[in-house]
């Protein structure tokens, strides 16, 4: 039973490392320090759920659910994700510092396909109270959903269950093209998807 | 013994060509990106194959890291220039270190487990990740993937595309292509054996 729950979290791990390293790099683009703020909360996270992982391996070992080589792949992966994260904080902390940034890397990153964009759901916002499957953002703005910020809690990977609520911070990623639109529904200035 | 082509990338030796930071910076930071996403899908799948592209992308990477600090201290004119250039040297460090984290994880394929390092995560799974090569015979060639219709008719999305030593990386429905491309999807095993089908030239269209 617990062997599963160790993938549970490794799986968890991965996605915030790729959380992170997604919201890193918009933190330079966007020069926004908030991002670069938020990148650096999760770190501390991870450095959590880490050490749980790691500790679950060695107790399924000593219970006699895993073989070592098992556990020693898990936790392996585990200090991976955590590579990971480790260097999306030291992307962001280029942003934190009191340097400014070099216009060379507004460039290069805004040059890729994909944009990244952080979004309050406005009072006004048609997006209230509804579910990410109800309002079809994808294939309308072909703007994806990666993760909410409600409140002090984090949602990752939404479903289309998923309700959207007043106040929640949506991240999403998608073509530039689907990017203004999407802001100005989230923010309320735009009804029609 | 074939040696891979990673390896034989590995060797090569690394020749000063003059290229913009910009273009460097912007390649390290789609590679970081679509490494970690083959990585995990290496070891979630078990596939060798894409591990190898990975081990490929990584020798890829340093070799950027390597120019792009070449290139920072010539563009450099004076400290306060010098200073901004040690942020984006912070960045491509970091892309590297990510590729480096995503190359060690399919290092584990090699551990002989005799079941997947993740088996319960496999079976929730409903998708599956191939290496396919287009063809010369195949409709495909010349066309662009959303005149194929990929994504509509199989739900297979393509993560990258290998043109000979030159990647795409998260290709749009403009790209055209080209015998030899070799595409890395991912999506429903179904979806998988149909886009199969086109690009071996066994079917005209998806459908």
């Amino acid at each position: 039973m617990s062997e599963k729950e160790a993938e549970a979290l490794l799986l968890e791990l991965k996605e915030k490392a790729e959380l992170m390293v997604d919201l890193a790099y918009s933190s330079v683009i966007y020069d926004n320090k908030d991002l670069a703020r938020e990148v650096y909360e999760l770190e501390n996270f991870i450095d959590v759920l880490n050490e749980e992982l790691q500790k679950l391996a060695i107790k399924d070992v000593k219970g006699g659910e895993l073989e070592v080589n098992e556990a020693l792949a898990i936790i392996q992966l585990g200090a991976c994700s955590e590579a990971i994260a480790d260097a999306a904080r030291d992307i962001a902390d280029v942003e934190l510092r009191d340097v400014e940034l070099h216009p060379v890397i507004k460039e290069s990153v805004l040059e890729s396909e994909e944009v990244f964009v952080r979004v309050k759901v406005g009072e006004n916002s048609v997006l209230k109270g509804k579910t990410l499957g109800d309002i079809k953002l994808a294939s309308q703005t072909g703007m994806w959903v990666i993760a909410i910020k409600r409140g002090n809690k984090w949602i990752y990977d939404p479903t289309k269950n998923t309700r959207i609520e007043e106040g929640d911070i949506l991240f999403a990623k998608g073509p530039r093209e689907g990017m203004e639109h999407f802001v100005a529904i989230a923010e309320g200035e735009e009804k029609e998807i | 013994m074939k040696v891979p082509r990673w390896k034989k990338a590995e060797f090569e030796e690394i020749e000063y060509e003059p290229k913009s930071i910009r273009e460097l910076l912007k390649e390290m930071k789609n590679i970081s990106e679509l490494i970690v996403d083959l990585a995990y899908s290496a070891i979630l799948f078990n596939n060798k194959e894409i591990a190898e592209e990975v081990r490929y992308l990584e020798v890829r990477m340093d070799k950027l890291n390597y120019e792009i600090r070449i290139m920072a201290m010539l563009a450099a004119r004076n400290a306060e220039d010098a200073e901004k250039m040690a942020g984006v040297l912070q960045i491509a460090q970091a892309a590297d270190t990510i590729s480096n984290a995503a190359a060690d994880m399919v290092k584990l394929l090699a551990y002989k487990l005799d079941h997947p390092i993740l088996p319960h995560l496999i079976k929730e799974s409903d998708e599956t990740i191939r290496k396919i090569s287009v063809d010369e015979n195949s409709a495909a060639c010349g066309k662009t993937i959303s005149e194929l219709k990929i994504s509509s008719e199989t739900g297979v999305r393509i993560l990258a595309i290998r043109r000979k030593d030159r990647w795409i990386y998260g290709p749009k429905g403009n790209v055209r292509l080209r015998k030899g491309d070799i595409l890395i999807c991912i999506g429903p095993e179904e979806g998988i054996k149909h886009l199969n089908k086109l690009l071996k030239g066994e079917i005209e269209v998806l459908e």
